[in-house]
């Protein structure tokens, strides 16, 4: 009998989303099991129904051969399971005992947290595990390994048998992967059971005992991971290849939009660079894919090119300017459009109406003495709602629409103003194919109209059907620039995705990881 | 969780509101019977007072006029999702930079020094506010509780120049020394009180509903307050407009205190305004921070004040039944109002 036993879970998100669906997925006691897969795979959502922070649609869960339905963490932590998110719930300014006790602190008299109490049981925790960390330090003196290490011992505190980990290592050097792994190897022997939640096949291979397949809130395949290869797992993450139907005529490519030389983004307390001198050109009636796995620098390419974040170092050329530190008004005067891949927060204002939302970008452009030209507005509105037909009218509130015709609304709104450089991220997630297919043919036009395209993407199919080039992002570094020319496949781009493959790799640099 | 979410939504509604007000009012009359050995001639009184002659009623408008002013001051910061709770000092700045401006030209012509006078309150609670807007941009330093300790320190200040520099020696209240008569704001309603201040709030509810919903910075702000993310994107100046909210709120304040000052008062006098700022804000929220609905809201406040005093006058409670009852209001609205925000702030 398994030890835990989740069976045709589903779960639907507002926009018709099916983020799992039918999944089943079961643990062996005391095994480490990592579950793998794309973004929007569902595996966060899967966990966060185990860990009881979603509540799940259709399903069920047993665990030790018994139902059990897990309302929120309290009930999870109660039946033994505790998780580690991928951003740490910890209070910087707390000590690590006091975080480590918050919601269960040991008392006396009644009112006073017993801190002595606190600090020698969680002590007596951190040795057992050879954890390196000081109970009485302020979680905001500690690096981002050890405020990780306080979150596992948070869990152990709570005597957890199941410990899910989400994404564990994004935020670890090399060497501090490596004692997390001693760490998860030191609690299997203990008796404990672990999920591990990662796109790093080569993490897979090192730490776990299973591996779990998911693809498109499916799972596609369990295995031993001694009887599988790195090659075959990227096979089974990304998938066949679907055949999309575009049309993409040829096209000479004209000069150059967009220029990104030697662009390098750091942040404070950070080792390693979110963007680590990434060269990059647009031409114009050219489509640049980027594609990578999330968290290897995709939103911070996206985040800094539409001027929304200052580089540290390098210059990003439009049209042979340094654009690099333009407001984003200046950016968009000069012929920028953007579609966001955070639709819902950065792509629209929910509450505002589909009106309010097209105009603004826009609305300077409808002014008299201040103020905003109504009719014009309506009438700039009633045209895109029409020839986007975008359902519900001018006057709704965006955030009452489908994900399909929130997209539309901010396509209409970026592809309304003749623009040159156009980056659209994500354009298709979540939407059905005939959105997608309707997405497609808006930024084809654009191509036409001469504009030079940035397509970032993490759908393959999508790159592969409408990209005439494709960058590959690996650790906030382009890995390859490879033209999509017939015998690209994705097996290729997916083994640099996940960076088994390198064509820049610079000779023998991979010290520069490691704290001085 | 869902149950409550839709609970939630239902109490927001206007049908929230009718129950607020009826279950306040059922807690007033409760209040009544408990206090008052005369229960049903207070009661009457309380609710139909200040109907029965014109002072009273004028007065009523005329406790209104402040409260549109405050309710627009905080309406306005809301609607740009920055928060000036600092109306208490503001609108008591105000009506002391009206009173020395006033004095410091006591012969000038009615209508210019009276602006000047409006202007002078203006500008300084703009200021007092632009302050906490100016921290917030440039230090992220949280606008809710600068402003609200700035404003306590106002205070205090202005109770020096009251009772010190400004202050009257021969009367008996803590008051300054009294305006030039041609700044006298012209009554419209005698005997009461009430003064074309009236006139003017209904014309700055206008201005502002005007600046809100059909001026590209009235736009702007609502799209800032809204979603500051999607503002920054779409190219829109986001620290602007933390710092532009704050001041025209601060400003509304002091106009308010201003013309209290010019119409009602004719002086400064120490406390005058005292829980004008924080009713503001009640009225705000009743409100829904519409500016055309502060006036109604507005009404709603007068209407319990004046109610307490002509049950105080004709009968045997106290002023502070009118307290209660609109704290009763002001908790209750707050609560539900807050509800709305904290679920806006769960899902930003």
């Amino acid at each position: 009998m398994p030890y835990l036993e989740m069976k045709g879970i589903t779960k639907l998100y507002p926009n018709h989303l099916r983020a799992n669906d039918g999944i089943d997925f079961s643990l062996e006691k005391n095994e480490i099991h990592a579950i793998v897969g794309e973004n929007g795979a569902g595996k966060t959502t899967l966990m966060k129904i185990l860990y009881g922070l979603e509540q799940l649609d259709a399903g069920s869960i047993m665990l030790s051969g018994k139902n059990v339905t897990i309302h929120g963490p309290l009930d999870a932590n109660r039946l033994g399971i505790g998780m580690v998110h991928q951003h740490f719930k910890l209070i910087p300014e707390f000590s690590v005992a006091e975080n480590v006790v918050l919601g269960i602190e040991p008392r006396k008299n009644v009112l006073f947290m017993d801190r002595n109490a606190a600090v020698q049981r969680i002590s007596e925790v951190i040795a057992s595990h050879g954890f390196n960390i000081d109970p009485r330090a302020r979680v905001l003196t500690l690096t981002v390994g050890q405020m990780q290490q306080v979150e596992i011992v948070k869990m152990l505190y709570r005597n957890v048998d199941l410990l899910i980990l989400d994404e564990p290592t994004s935020v670890l050097t090399e060497q501090e992967i490596h004692k997390l792994f001693e760490t998860l190897r030191s609690l299997q022997k203990d008796g404990k059971t672990c999920i591990i939640i990662t796109h790093k096949l080569q993490e897979v291979m090192e730490i776990s005992d299973r591996v779990t397949v998911m693809r498109k809130g499916k799972v596609i395949a369990v295995r031993r991971t001694a009887e599988v290869d790195k090659a075959e797992l990227a096979r089974l993450m990304v998938g066949r290849s679907v055949l999309f139907q575009i049309e993409r005529a040829k096209n000479a490519c004209g000069s150059a939009v967009l220029e990104l030389v030697n662009v390098t983004l750091k942040q404070r307390g950070r080792d390693r660079a979110l963007l680590d001198a990434v060269n990059l050109t647009v031409r114009s009636c050219e489509i640049v894919g980027v594609a990578g796995v999330s968290g290897n620098g995709l939103g911070e390419l996206e985040d800094v090119v539409a001027g929304l974040r200052r580089i540290t170092s390098g210059r990003i050329l439009h049209n042979g300017e340094d654009i690099a530190g333009l407001a984003p008004a200046t950016l968009r005067e000069r012929g920028l459009a953007y579609v966001p891949a955070d639709r819902l927060r950065r792509g629209a204002s929910l509450q505002s109406t589909v009106t309010e939302n097209m105009i603004v970008t826009s609305h300077h452009r409808f002014l008299r003495a201040g103020f905003l030209k109504g009719g014009k507005i309506k009438q700039f509105a009633e045209r895109l709602t029409k020839s986007f037909s975008i359902d519900g009218g001018p006057r709704v509130p965006v955030g009452t629409l489908s994900g399909g015709n929130i997209q539309k609304v901010i396509l209409a709104r970026e592809l309304a103003t003749a623009s040159n450089l156009v980056i659209v991220a994500e354009p298709t997630w979540g939407l059905d194919v005939a959105s997608s297919q309707f997405v497609y043919e808006k930024i084809l036009e654009m191509r036409k109209a001469g504009a030079g395209i940035l397509f970032i993407s993490s759908n393959l199919d999508e790159l592969l059907g409408i990209a005439d080039a494709i960058a590959v992002m690996y650790r906030g570094r382009v890995v390859a620039f490879l033209s999509n020319v017939k015998g690209l496949s994705k097996e290729r781009i997916g083994e640099y995705m996940l960076g088994l493959r390198d064509d820049f790799a610079p000779p023998r640099t991979q010290k520069k990881d490691e704290p001085a | 969780m869902n149950e409550r979410r839709k609970f939630g939504e239902v109490l927001t509604g206007l049908t929230g509101l009718t129950l607020t007000l009826l279950l306040s009012f059922c807690l007033v009359i409760g209040l009544i019977f408990i206090l008052s050995r005369t229960p049903l001639r207070t009661i009457y009184f309380f609710f139909v007072g200040a109907f029965t002659n014109r002072y009273y009623l004028g007065n009523m408008l005329n406790v209104a006029v402040p409260l549109v002013f405050t309710g627009l001051g905080i309406s306005i910061a809301f609607k740009a999702s920055v928060f000036n709770l600092g109306g208490e000092g503001q609108i008591y700045a105000g009506g002391l930079a009206a009173t020395a401006v006033c004095l410091a030209m006591p012969a000038a012509n009615g209508f210019l020094g009276g602006l000047s006078a409006l202007a002078g309150a203006a500008v300084l609670s703009g200021a007092i506010a632009g302050v906490s807007g100016f921290f917030r941009m440039k230090w992220n330093t949280d606008e809710m509780i600068s402003s609200f300790l700035l404003s306590s320190a106002v205070v205090l200040a202005a109770n020096y120049f009251i009772t010190g520099p400004l202050g009257d020696p021969k009367n008996n209240l803590l008051a300054t020394l009294a305006v030039g008569p041609q700044y006298g704001l012209a009554r419209i309603f005698p005997p009461s009180k009430l003064n074309i201040s009236a006139f003017f709030a209904m014309a700055a509810a206008l201005m502002v509903f005007f600046f809100m919903y059909k001026s590209r910075a009235g736009y702007e702000m609502r799209m800032c307050g809204l979603n500051r993310e999607f503002s920054r994107y779409g190219g829109i100046n986001v620290s602007k407009y933390l710092v532009l909210p704050m001041i025209m709120s601060g400003a509304l304040h002091g106009l308010g205190g201003g013309l209290m000052v010019l119409g009602t008062y004719g002086a400064t006098i120490e406390g005058y305004s005292f829980g004008m700022g924080w009713n503001g804000i009640a009225v705000a929220l009743i409100a829904k921070n519409n500016p055309l609905g502060l006036i109604p809201a507005a009404f709603l406040f007068a209407y319990l004040d004046a109610g307490a005093k002509a049950a105080m006058l004709n009968s045997d409670v106290t002023f502070e039944i009118a307290a209660i009852a609109q704290s009763f209001i002001f908790y209750f609205v707050t609560a539900q109002a807050l509800y709305g925000f904290a679920r806006k702030r769960r899902r930003a």
